[in-house]
């Protein structure tokens, strides 16, 4: 899994945040789409461990799930995740994990059975927040 | 004093991280559809792992792709802790959606196409390459405009045409596009234009006048080779390779210097006004 690989992306870009606007990360909040299927723990203990020795070890780590929303842009109809991922195979799931896109290559809307998907919400892992102490 | 920053996109940091081990990215752009872009992509990327250069091969079209068709690979990428890894074929890293897709429709908006875009080149461990080649959609919408503002400051482009106007006329919006937006034009190339089997005939070629027109360099002429076309449909790489379409292709390529080319140098003066 690529956990690791964001992880360390979301931290050397908070750090290259503060090297340019200056001052100490008072906090910072990172939201995890429900898309991405990752576990808010893993998360928040990776996010953890790799702060050790930086400048933001004593920063305040938020991690947060975000519920998916998809609208269908053909029938204007809004959608969890489940109710879409529910009539795929476990390898179809995985790709959608990995690249939500492929919802329409692979699911249909339960309501006009067309796959005109847009993600409104949860839609990968993403900092939401950075606030510095300048 | 507190200050809070939000919307902020990590991922342009880790693209920025995996660029710096990349020594040199080609888009192959045309706005034009079915001119060969593709096919000219993955042959360059195949000749220049031949060369002995550490290449990559990322296909950005969205909706169509066929790079790893062209290629022949069925494998999925595989995930390790710095990322995905691109499947190897005939020596070139290759990462296209036709990977996870599987030959399914992917009818996806152009937020969605930005998206997947930034995700892949955030998520691709490339390691270190000589070369990224960039197979682009037809179209100057939103792919090629993300590619422009991602990867602009590192980037340059191979404009491909066909001697038709039509061609000639689409072509020349994407290369004022391109110029406008300050990435670099390392030439025109013509494909299709002439028949393997027949040879050439003729003398100034409409590309190459197009290529004039802009002050940019004009690399030569490609000829229609239905072996070429064969092999792609048999996904053949090394019978592509030996065709007259891939020889010619190595033959300018070599002529261009491509091979030695440092996007620092100055290229043209522009738009001749
Ligand atoms: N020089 C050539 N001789 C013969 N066939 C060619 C040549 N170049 C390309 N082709 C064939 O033309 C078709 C279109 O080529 P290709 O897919 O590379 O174009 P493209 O510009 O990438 O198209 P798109 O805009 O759809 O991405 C393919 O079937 C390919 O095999
Ligand atoms: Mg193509
Ligand atoms: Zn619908």
């Amino acid at each position: 899994m690529h956990e690791l690989t964001l992880v360390e992306g979301i931290i050397s870009y908070i750090l290259d945040i503060v090297h340019e606007k200056g001052g100490h990360v008072v906090s910072f909040k990172v939201v995890i789409g429900e898309f991405a299927q990752f576990d808010k723990n893993l998360i928040k203990d990776l996010l953890l461990e790799l702060v050790k020795g930086t400048e933001l070890e004593n920063s305040k780590v938020m991690v947060e799930i975000e519920k998916a929303v998809v609208t269908c842009l053909c029938c204007n109809s809004k959608w969890g995740m489940d109710e879409l991922l529910k009539p795929l195979n476990n390898d179809q799931r995985e790709m959608i994990h990995f690249l939500p896109e492929l919802l329409n290559s692979f699911s249909r809307c339960p309501n006009c059975g067309k796959s005109c998907f847009e993600i409104e919400k949860g839609r990968s892992v993403r900092v939401a927040e950075v606030k510095l102490n300048v | 004093m507190y200050k809070s920053y939000t919307s902020l996109d990590f991922r342009e940091g880790m693209i920025k991280k995996r660029l710096e081990r990349i020594k040199k990215i080609i888009l192959i752009t045309s706005g034009k559809g079915g001119v060969g872009k593709s096919t000219v992509a993955a042959t360059m990327a195949a000749l220049t792992a031949k060369e002995g250069m550490s290449v990559g091969l990322l296909d950005t079209d969205v909706h169509g792709p066929s790079s790893a068709f062209i290629f022949g690979i069925r494998s999925l990428p595989k995930e390790d802790r710095h990322g995905l890894l691109p499947p190897i074929s005939n020596g070139v890293k290759v990462m296209s959606l036709d990977l996870f897709a599987t030959g399914k429709p992917i009818p996806v908006s152009g937020k969605g196409a930005r998206q997947i875009i930034k995700e892949l080149l955030a998520l691709t461990e490339w390691g270190n390459l000589d070369f990224l080649i960039v197979d682009t959609p037809p179209g100057t919408g939103d792919v090629l405009l993300t590619l422009i503002n991602v990867l602009g400051k590192k980037a340059f482009s191979i404009v491909v045409t066909l001697p038709t106007s039509l061609s000639i006329s689409v072509v020349r919006r994407t290369i004022e596009l391109l110029l406008t937006s300050q990435i670099p034009i390392f030439g025109v190339l013509e494909n299709m234009s002439y028949r393997a089997d027949v040879g050439k005939s003729h003398s100034q070629s409409r590309g190459e006048l197009l290529a004039l027109e802009f002050g940019v360099k004009f690399l030569g002429e490609l000829p229609i080779d239905y072996k070429a076309s064969e092999a792609i449909d048999a996904r053949d790489m090394p019978s592509l390779l030996k065709t007259d379409f891939a020889k010619t292709l190595l033959t300018l390529l070599e002529k261009s210097k491509l091979f030695n080319y440092n996007k620092t140098q100055k290229l043209n003066d522009g738009p001749i006004q």
